[in-house]
């Protein structure tokens, strides 16, 4: 046992704070989510630039063949941010489909572009906003001719604006998941943004988009497996971005219950705002250590899906917590988008649902745990 | 970052092997006894006496107190150790301070800290063997929460101090050899400066034990009317309890940490298994597993605090609010786990011993949910520890007390 992070872990930590701090001070950041400018693509190459996109891919793909602690450290800062931009969505998740998806020859050609940052690759997985899974995978994909055309829409893609192109999930005619990868740029993609207390979300419409049949990831039938081994590796870095989106949440509060002063004393003195601050520790506590342990269990190579699923309940739930407690403690100020609990508070809102609400993610844990009779 | 308890060296891969064979052959005929929670309440001559033999058997093999020197009869040896042989005791449902069942877990290392050598020499090995049960003696029927508001005295009269005063809701319902205790021994100083601690022989004259009926079983009202105790009980000097007082509280206040696991879970999925409603086994119903998996995750996430304060004490860096954290955290959860298994299993959940073997008694768990929130301190103690650790209102923190 040895719950210390590493040298190199330190190293990779310190250039992930001085970079959030360089490129988003708060003055800077927080205008962005004022103004919902948070398809931050340049800032998401220049992390690209640092190897932070592709970074738990091998080195002959682009990528920087680290281990998922080490990638978690940095993506743990960049939640503290919480930095925008698609790290996780393209970097991370959609890297990491087209790594399990894709033909060796495919991931030539699509990795190192998009370990380079050059190409932005977002996952655009279920339709209906109510559901996540394989149910949910309504879009249809045809052939017509020597091409695939899709035809759907799907609710909530997260980074969607960002995207240059979409890993897709779509519906054959007999009824199979498979993943194409759709450019933007076609004919017959539309990118609508969600306003509303969500953030960095759209809805992504197909309508004909004509898709190349070399762009299918995987055979017919195995796109969702390819969707659930991706996961299973790469939600504990999405959890590490909610860690830190806890930690700096914590921090931050804690400052304020020093500095705040009402009726002659600092709020921090009240006891009832001090349990506001316990619960808060107690989410942030949990998601940290559930999330350290799953990328312990992944880098060790042992099983790990339960834990994965676990990861992402308690790291949802918590930051999602985390920003509902500091309101408390907040008040007022904890409001005005000119402060960063309300970037916080957006988000946290967002990745609640994004590839699974914590409630969904309990469900999988138990199949995993104690499997239901009947059950796949 | 490394959170196994069970990946061990070649020589720790050998010594687990040694722990292993010698508590199968150890443990040999107590199979059918009940490792459980709800020991202090339901446990029989039989059981209690195997305990206490094999805490004994421990002991002598320096295993109780694996991490203490040797020459005050701990094991002198490392923290791998200790790891192994809690998570093999763990094998069993047991830990360390289950099979001892007495204070002296947080006892001894409060001495360790605060004694004299003479006292070290004297008071630590009969521990470190297993030998004594060791009661904690703080809660006045006045102070509760207010530990530091003593009103027990113990004035100095030539070689004794003399006790005189009341305590409440200690121990259990087996007798004691010691008792652990904060005194007033100069009420004409100042609050925390005016308290002394006494390690007290408990078959002294005029020490007078009454049981005392709770939700959680017998506790005990402790009466002493002048009882002279030797002066070499006295331990961390003239005045200074409160300052043994802070060791002894963080180590009780969760700063112990511990590296074992809870089967609550794994008992309530045997009970889903084995019983079925409309044809169909409860585990298969969804509301049924929504409400393991949040007893599930909480449990692993009280576990997972426990065993990073573990790792900070075994590292010398105790967690600054860990304890108070872990302890607030731990008696909520167990509260609302005592609500979920009334919700999955019906009444069944308010029947005691279910079954024969059962590891854990559930209606132990349910009745110890609102029992246990208070023991050792209330939940609103624990926030108090918390938001003096993280500095809260405060420009300081405050440090946590050096434990061993």
């Amino acid at each position: 046992m040895d719950l210390r992070l590493n040298e190199t872990q330190n190293m990779l930590k310190k250039v992930a704070a001085d970079f959030v701090k360089a490129e988003a001070p708060a003055h800077v950041l927080t205008q962005w989510y004022l103004k919902r400018q948070t398809a931050q693509t340049e800032l998401y190459r220049k992390g690209a630039g640092l190897g932070w996109a592709g970074m738990m891919l091998p080195e002959r793909f682009g990528g920087a063949g680290a281990s998922a602690m080490d990638c978690a450290v940095v993506f743990e800062e960049l939640g503290r941010g919480p930095l925008p931009g698609p790290f996780f969505s393209s970097g991370v998740l959609g890297a990491q489909l087209v790594m399990e998806g894709g033909s060796d020859a495919q991931k030539k050609t699509l990795l190192p572009d998009i370990c380079s940052g050059k190409d932005i690759v977002v996952p655009a997985l279920t339709d209906r906003g109510v559901h996540f899974g394989p149910e949910a995978v309504q879009t249809r994909l045809t052939k017509s001719g020597g091409n695939l055309v899709l035809d759907g829409s799907k609710k909530f893609v997260f980074d969607a604006e960002a995207a240059t192109s979409f890993v897709c999930a779509a519906r054959t005619d007999n009824g199979d998941v498979a993943l194409v990868i759709v450019d933007r740029a076609s004919p017959g993609v539309f990118v609508t943004p969600h306003t509303g207390f969500g953030i960095s979300i759209a809805e992504v419409r197909f309508e004909k988009a004509q898709v190349p049949a070399a762009n299918a990831l995987g055979g017919a039938g195995t796109g969702w497996q390819t969707v659930e081994r991706a996961l299973e590796k790469t939600l504990p870095i999405l959890c590490a971005y909610q860690v830190g989106g806890c930690q700096e949440i914590f921090d931050f509060t804690v400052e304020y219950t020093r500095t705040r002063v009402v009726f002659g004393q600092p709020i921090g003195r009240f006891q009832r705002v001090q349990d506001h601050v316990v619960e808060l520790s107690i989410h942030l506590d949990a998601a940290r250590l559930t999330t350290y342990e799953t990328l312990w269990k992944l880098d060790s190579g042992m099983p790990a899906r339960a834990s994965v699923h676990e990861a992402k309940a308690v790291a949802s739930e918590g930051y999602y917590q985390a920003c509902n407690y500091a309101h408390m403690v907040f008040a007022g100020p904890g409001t005005d988008y000119q402060h960063p609990l309300m970037a916080h508070s957006v988000l946290a809102h967002t990745l609640y649902q994004y590839l699974g609400t914590p409630l969904h993610h309990k469900h999988k844990m138990m199949d995993a745990l104690y499997p239901r009779s009947g059950a796949k | 970052m490394d959170f196994s308890l069970q990946q061990d060296s070649p020589e720790m891969a050998a010594f687990r092997k040694e722990v292993r064979a010698w508590l199968q052959e150890n443990m040999k005929g107590a199979e059918h006894l009940r490792w459980s929670a709800s020991w202090s309440t339901r446990e029989n001559d039989e059981e209690y006496q195997f305990r206490r033999d094999l805490a004994g058997k421990l002991g002598r093999k320096g295993w109780l107190f694996p991490m203490f020197p040797t020459e005050y009869g701990g094991g002198g040896l490392t923290v791998e150790h200790q790891l192994v042989i809690e998570t093999e005791l763990d094998r069993y449902g047991l830990n360390i301070n289950h099979v001892f069942y007495t204070l002296a877990r947080i006892v001894a290392p409060v001495i360790l800290k605060w004694g004299t050598e003479e006292q070290k020499r004297e008071f630590l090995p009969p521990m470190c063997r297993g030998e004594i049960s060791v009661w904690q003696v703080l809660t006045e029927p006045q102070g509760g929460s207010d530990v530091a508001n003593c009103q027990t005295k113990a004035i100095r009269d030539g070689d004794c101090y003399v006790v005189n005063g009341q305590k409440v809701m200690v121990g259990h319902h087996l007798p004691p050899d010691f008792l652990w205790t904060l005194v007033c021994t100069d009420p004409s100083r100042p609050r925390h400066e005016n308290l002394g601690w006494l390690h007290i022989p408990a078959n002294l004259p005029g020490i007078t034990i009454q049981h005392m009926h709770l939700m959680m079983g017998i506790k005990n009202a402790v009466f002493f009317d002048n009882v002279r105790v030797p002066a070499k009980y006295l331990v961390g000097g003239e005045n200074n309890g409160w300052k043994v007082a802070n060791t002894h509280l963080e180590l009780e206040h969760g700063g112990e940490g511990r590296v074992g696991t809870d089967p609550l879970v794994e008992r309530v999925i045997e009970y889903c298994q084995q019983n079925e409603v409309d044809g169909r086994p409860l585990i298969e119903d969804p509301k049924v597993r929504e409400l393991i998996a949040d007893m599930s995750i909480e449990l692993h996430t009280v576990s997972l605090m426990a065993r990073r304060i573990a790792w900070h004490r075994y590292v010398r860096q105790p967690h600054p609010y860990g304890g108070a954290q872990f302890r607030y955290h731990q008696r909520m959860v167990r509260l609302r786990n005592g609500e979920r298994l009334q919700q999955i299993m019906g009444c069944d959940a308010l029947i005691p011993n279910l079954s024969v073997n059962e590891v854990v008694d559930f209606e132990y768990v349910v009745r110890s949910g609102p029992g246990q929130l208070h023991g050792g301190g209330t939940l609103d103690t624990d926030r108090l520890v918390f938001a003096r650790r993280v500095g809260l209102g405060r420009p300081t923190t405050e440090k946590a007390p050096e434990t061993i």
